[in-house]
């Protein structure tokens, strides 16, 4: 325990130093990294245990251990790669934030959302909050795997700082929100009719326009705004999450001139705000909502082949042959990183889809100096920052214990349907002792192991002998029980 | 913190026969009598001396409940070292060393060097296994034994230290190809004794970057 209190401290160091410790790569051209390489905060590991995990050959499956550290118990779990990377590419964060009214002073996210988190409370009860118990503010609860591609770097600017856009683009509608939230629970996600429109609606241009924050009139229902369109308030949340998305791309792309920002990520992310969940997803990670053993798909993923229609619009349909070219370009760049795998035994053979991590998705952030190779190409013009939002009502049911939310990179995705993944899932929550607070941080422990598989002669191998993943995978099972004991 | 070699050890063993407490131990010089259930693996690393070289202990310390079986076994691969716990005052314990020790050299590589240990030694008054019995079995299948203490700290240090004397002689007999990371061992960056690629580039045998 001493030693990762001693590990907690110098990685709070090495956040503060984050300029100063990539310095050591600094040889006039190279700039210093925007953080140092991490596992997720919440797992609490010292640098010898990061160090461990970075095996390659016995591939130890890393597991959330301090149950309290994380909202709703949600279970945790993540495994490194076969080999293709060093690192870990995979990063997550999991944070309870709050959000205020924006004050009259302009400031930045870093700083504005800083002495908002709970997580850095010693102990992590601070993450047991309880919804809107600030006087000002709405809590809201924030899950996010990103999974980084051509370097770490990109996620784990993402996995320290995705979530305090959120909360900045939040700022802007909070008062709307808020209105809401003092009706009794009974009518959130109700029709907006039901509540008094005039108090509940505004123009989504108003709404980024910041004129929902007008000074001086907190209390006044939003008369000003009764015009043309109605816009339910889950709407401006939606909003919020897709600008704080293109937000956290821009702030890449800015600060790639002061510091090292590795590759590009994915990011699947989740925040349960005023009983709904809003799953937002640029990449192809996935969430799936399992109740009473049915599944509920909560994302789709955006690959070359799912895209198809969005390269199509963006080059104009007159230059077909250029988003034929691109295709194709994409399906080159899988080909060329396959040949350069280290474990090309693991690899090998029976190839899925899952190519490598390079470029087979096209959203995420990052990538901005990403080029075709061998060739002046960007590619970042084709990729898109903006995610797809899903929202769930979680009050319109009564969930039970075993009903999740499974989260997972594709690392899991590849290997196992959503079917087994299910069937794994019910099977094992069905088995365990229903007070057993590790229960989600187990199952999800299951899910790594099968789709990890075990070492044999040729490979990873999981159920039926069918080929494990030899990516890197994160898995979060998130207990939907918790949603309702919180109203 | 530079080092010559780093090992791999694994401790395995039946769940409640000390396995956390050991390497606490070890690596913290502290006891601590009531331990969290270990759920699928923690890390602990040291440094230690043999021959005057810096050599680095990453620890491995599994689950011993039934339930993590498979888990466990999957953690072998890549040990150099392993640990196999069982505890005196319950026979039981003992009488599981069999299966331990046959998933042990079916999923680990043939070199490694295995330590028997009984701990709770302590715990005199409650013994139900015979130092003599330990020593017997560890003699029947080729293991180095000894009695321990993670409360007292009683053959701690020994236990950790011989296993990696007894892996560093394989090492120096050739018995251990170094540069196959599999076996547990790697060459750190001040190594002595460069293999083929020359000690800078062995230090950095574990990393490339893509």
């Amino acid at each position: 325990m001493l030693t990762r209190m001693k590990s907690a401290v110098a990685n709070f160091m090495g956040g503060i130093m984050a300029g100063s410790s990539g310095s050591d790569h600094s040889n006039g051209s190279e700039l210093p990294m925007r953080f140092p390489y991490v596992r997720p905060e919440f797992l609490g590991l010292s640098q010898d245990e990061i160090e461990c995990s970075a095996d390659h050959i016995a591939r130890p499956i890393l597991i959330l251990k301090e149950t309290k550290r994380l909202p709703w118990s949600t279970g945790y779990a993540e495994v490194i790669n076969a080999g293709k990377s060093t690192h870990n590419e995979d990063q997550a964060s999991c944070e309870v934030m709050i959000v205020k009214k924006k004050t009259g002073v302009q400031s930045t996210p870093n700083k504005t959302s800083s002495n908002k988190r709970r997580s850095s409370l010693p102990n992590g009860e601070g993450l047991q909050l309880k919804e809107s118990t600030e006087v000002d503010g709405i809590t809201f609860q924030y899950w996010a795997l990103f999974d980084g591609h051509a370097g770490a770097g990109a996620a784990v600017v993402a996995s320290k700082l995705l979530h305090h856009h959120i909360v900045e683009q939040l700022q802007d509608v909070v008062d709307i929100l808020k209105n809401s939230a003092v009706l009794p629970p009974t009518c959130l996600g109700e029709d907006p009719e039901t509540t008094s429109a005039n108090s509940r609606t505004l123009t989504r241009a108003a709404s980024l326009r910041g004129a929902a924050g007008a000074p001086g009139s907190p209390s006044t229902p939003q008369t000003r705004f009764f015009t043309e369109k109605k816009v339910p308030h889950e709407c401006l949340v939606i909003g919020a999450l897709e600008n704080a998305f293109k937000e956290m791309d821009l702030q890449i792309e800015r600060e790639r001139s002061a510091y090292s920002i590795s590759g590009g990520c994915t990011a699947l992310i989740v925040v349960y705000l005023l009983g709904k969940i809003y799953v937002a997803n640029a990449g192809d990670s996935r969430a799936i909502i399992i109740r009473n053993g049915e599944i509920i798909p909560m994302s789709s993923e955006f690959t070359p082949e799912t895209e198809r229609q969005r390269l199509q619009y963006l080059v104009s349909p007159t230059k077909e042959a250029l988003v034929h070219l691109f295709l194709n370009i994409f399906l080159a760049y899988k080909t060329i990183e396959e040949d350069d795998l280290k474990f090309p035994l693991i690899y090998g053979e029976g190839k899925k889809a899952r190519v490598m991590a390079t470029i087979g998705v096209t959203r995420g952030l990052g990538d901005h100096d990403l080029k075709v190779h061998d060739s002046n190409i960007y590619i970042k013009p084709f990729l898109s920052s903006v995610p797809e939002v899903r929202v769930y009502d979680l009050l319109q049911y009564e969930h039970g214990a075993d009903d999740v939310l499974v989260l997972a990179t594709d690392g899991l995705w590849d290997v196992l349907l959503n079917e087994e993944v299910s069937e794994a899932v019910t099977n094992f929550l069905a088995c365990c002792d229903p007070d057993d607070p590790h229960r989600y941080t187990l199952a999800a422990q299951d899910l790594v192991m099968r789709a990890r598989g075990v070492l044999k002669d040729r490979g990873w191998r999981i159920s039926n002998d069918r080929l494990g993943s030899g990516d890197d995978i994160s898995v979060y099972v998130i207990p939907l029980i918790h949603g309702n004991k919180l109203t | 913190m530079a080092y010559a070699y780093l090992f791999k050890y694994i401790i395995i063993g039946d769940t409640g026969v000390g396995k956390s407490c050991l390497l606490l131990q070890f690596t913290d010089k502290r006891f601590q009598p009531v331990h969290d259930l270990t759920i699928g693996v923690e890390f602990g690393a040291r440094m230690i001396t043999i021959d005057g070289k810096q050599i680095k202990l990453q620890i491995w310390d599994t689950a011993g409940q039934e339930s993590f079986r498979s888990i466990t076994r999957s953690y072998y691969r890549g040990a150099a070292g392993a640990l196999l716990v069982y505890d005196i005052t319950r026979r039981d314990t003992f009488n599981h060393l069999t299966t331990w020790l046959e998933d042990a050299r079916q999923h680990s590589n043939s070199n490694m060097v295995i330590m028997l240990i009984a701990n709770k030694s302590d715990l005199e008054s409650r013994r139900e296994v015979k130092k003599e019995e330990g020593e017997a079995f560890a003699r029947e299948h080729g293991l180095i034994f000894m009695e321990t203490s993670a409360k007292t700290a009683s053959n701690v240090e020994e236990a950790f230290i011989n296993t990696a004397k007894e892996i560093y002689e394989k090492i120096q007999e050739g018995v251990f190809d170094i540069n196959n990371e599999a076996n547990g061992i790697k060459i750190g960056p001040q190594n002595p004794m460069p293999g083929p690629t020359g000690p800078h580039n062995a230090g950095q045998a574990g990393g490339s970057c893509c």
